[in-house]
């Protein structure tokens, strides 16, 4: 089978003030479609890079990156932004709603993006199911002032969900919520993963990446598979 | 209509929600532009209806545009050809000009020479010089006329009626007067008694009505074949009339060619001219309106300078959501036109509010000021001020939104993740 996502050798290093920093030195991943993965590492070690090169925000300075199979390592920004809006969902540690949206507006965000036009009807339709998906469609019309912490967490999920992507990349999600709350927003990401979509998840807490079916340990840029005690 | 690419109608989309989401923002921006918007409204309302007054003055005393005029004098055998060539037709008009006294016979008439009232000309010698003694009368140009004039001199009517060629000639020629001789009769009130030419014969006039023909000089209309049975001896054998002669034609009609061939043939020499005036008075008052608007541009430039701050200010402010959109697939190019689309949206808003205010003040202007001074009276709002407002808000849009935009265009995606 075709992985959906496969990194062979990824090295990215950074500029630092006095001498450039090795991040990810030969990193090797593959995530297949449905899976869960979860990354975990000391602060700095490089997780947050990790994740910037699988959602092609940045590009491996060595390597392959592989997605469903066809090397976009060296993708032009054009094809970058295309595959983003396509391919991948994003939830970020702070959800960043932007505060003079509804909800649903935010929803809308990824679908108002310039990669293609969707009618209203449509956009709405798509909108509400994201959030149904999430439990939240009678926030729909709520400002994310309004909403806790766990509900806009919820709302950014849905975002990432309403394009349907076959990838879906967390970082932190929980990292701002009680645990009660982490717990309902991992169910939420989990519940993806049973329509096919690759979960990688970048994590500090233990338990939520006991709950992957994965554990990778990054340490000193370099990507390990965590053995389950 | 064709629509909005998906492109297109997502930054507008974006745009009217940043609008929305930023009005305070958005209103500074519209304070600071707003008068370099309505400064180039003004100017180029001004000088629009300023070009178009004059513009109806001149077309008043020279001829509609376009319109030809052959001079000549008015000799016997030219106004034979003349009425020859233009009888039964309506695109052709000969008016023939000489002076006539109206009011009491064998006194100088209070404006001799025919001179605007008050105005003195310089006339012939006082009664201690052995001249006529000053008296009731007005002298006033009077153009007799084969047809009607205001094809091509488009008079405006002022009080009672125009000349009438559909009934027979009457033996009391039916003057109708400009606004300078209406005066001067309003002024002076004298016998009804015309002398034409300065001969003796005195005929009875009736005046039907005034026209304002833009003119200074006391003027009176009739029609030729009224006039032409009370001319002075001194018009000549074949009792034509003298003075000067004038044909006004169309653009287009044959006769020109004839005419002029016929009165080179007779050994007449005649001018032709071609009515221009609109492009001479557009080349002259060109000069005066690209100061103006050079002067309403460097305000212009102010109230960019505002919107550029206010954008800069805004993208500062807005890092996180670029990047975000910059994550969830926006191309760059979308963020710049966001940006671009709020700015052009702001320059149109701004216009339209400066162009509400000049056309709202021009209406106050000519409410109140109309009766004092006519050509403010029923102007309207010249359309070509509203697009010169709009194009001044659009360009200014673009160039206070382009560094904006640039910025917008280049935030880091990688600013979500290091949050």
């Amino acid at each position: 089978m075709t992985a959906l996502i496969e990194l062979t050798g990824i090295v990215k290093t950074l500029k630092g003030q006095k001498q450039p920093r090795t991040i990810l030195d030969g990193v090797e991943m593959r995530v297949d479609p449905g899976e869960s993965v979860a990354i975990v590492g000391r602060s700095g070690s490089g997780k947050s890079t990790l994740l910037s090169v699988l959602g092609i925000f940045d590009r491996p300075d060595a390597g392959t990156y592989l997605l469903h199979g066809q090397d976009i390592s060296r993708i032009p920004e054009r094809k970058a932004a295309k595959l983003r809006s396509a391919e991948f969902g994003f939830v970020f540690q702070r959800f960043f709603l932007l505060k003079h949206l509804t909800a649903a507006q935010n929803v809308a965000m990824a679908l108002v993006n310039g990669q293609g036009w969707l009618p209203r009807r449509e956009r709405k339709r798509r909108v509400m199911a994201a959030l149904d998906q999430v439990g939240i469609a009678q926030l729909a019309k709520s400002k994310p002032t309004k909403l806790s912490g766990g509900e806009q967490q919820r709302v950014a999920i849905a975002r990432a969900l309403v394009r349907e992507p076959k990838v879906l990349l967390a970082d932190e999600p929980t990292g701002a919520l009680d645990l009660e709350t982490g717990t309902l927003v991992i169910e939420a990401l989990l519940s993806a993963t049973e329509r096919g979509c690759g979960l990688v998840l970048v994590t500090h807490d233990r338990d939520h990446a006991a709950r992957m079916g994965r554990t990778l340990d990054l340490h000193d840029g370099v990507l390990t598979e965590r053995v389950p005690a | 209509m064709r629509r909005l690419s998906g492109r297109g109608r997502s930054a507008l989309i974006i745009g009217v929600q940043g609008i929305r989401a930023r009005k305070l923002r958005t209103l500074l921006s519209m304070v600071s532009l707003f008068l370099g918007v309505l400064a180039v409204v003004v100017v180029q309302a001004g000088a629009s209806i300023a070009e178009k007054a004059m513009f109806a003055d001149i077309e008043l005393q020279q001829g509609v545009e376009g319109s030809k005029i052959i001079y000549m004098g008015a000799e016997p055998k030219t106004t034979a050809i003349v009425n020859d060539v233009i009888q039964g037709r309506d695109d052709a008009v000969a008016m023939i000009g000489m002076q006539a006294i109206i009011g009491e016979a064998g006194v100088r008439p209070v404006n001799e020479g025919g001179a605007p009232i008050g105005e003195n000309w310089g006339g012939g010698p006082g009664p201690e010089a052995g001249g006529d003694p000053s008296g009731q009368a007005v002298e006033v140009r009077l153009s007799a006329l084969t047809g009607d004039v205001r094809a091509f001199r488009p008079f405006r009517p002022r009080d009672g009626r125009w000349l009438d060629w559909s009934t027979t000639p009457s033996l009391a020629p039916k003057l109708v007067l400009n606004e300078a001789a209406a005066k001067a009769f309003q002024q002076y009130h004298v016998p009804a008694q015309m002398r034409l030419n300065g001969g003796q014969q005195t005929v009875t006039p009736q005046f039907v009505g005034v026209v304002d023909d833009a003119s200074s000089t006391p003027t009176a209309y009739a029609r030729l074949d009224e006039v032409n049975r009370w001319l002075a001896p001194a018009a000549g054998p074949q009792n034509g009339p003298s003075g000067d002669l004038q044909v006004l034609l169309t653009a287009s009609t044959p006769a020109t060619q004839v005419l002029q061939k016929r009165l080179k043939a007779a050994g007449t020499e005649a001018y032709v001219e071609t009515v221009r005036s609109r492009a001479e008075m557009a080349k002259e008052l060109r000069l005066i309106r690209l100061v103006f608007l050079a002067m309403a541009g460097l305000v212009l430039l102010i109230g960019v300078a505002g919107i550029l701050n206010v954008g800069l200010a805004s993208v500062g402010e807005r890092v996180e959501e670029f990047a975000l959109r910059r994550a969830v697939g926006t191309p760059r190019l979308l963020l710049a036109g966001i940006v671009l689309t709020e700015t052009l949206l702001t320059g149109l808003f701004t216009a339209a509010a400066a162009i509400g205010a000049s056309a709202g003040a021009l209406r106050l202007v000519s409410m109140f000021l109309g009766d004092r001074e006519p050509f403010l009276a029923d102007v309207q709002f010249p359309w070509d001020a509203g697009v010169a407002g709009i194009i001044a808000g659009l360009i200014a849009g673009i160039l206070g939104g382009a560094v904006p935009a640039l910025r917008a265009a280049g935030i880091p995606i990688a600013t979500v993740m290091r949050a």
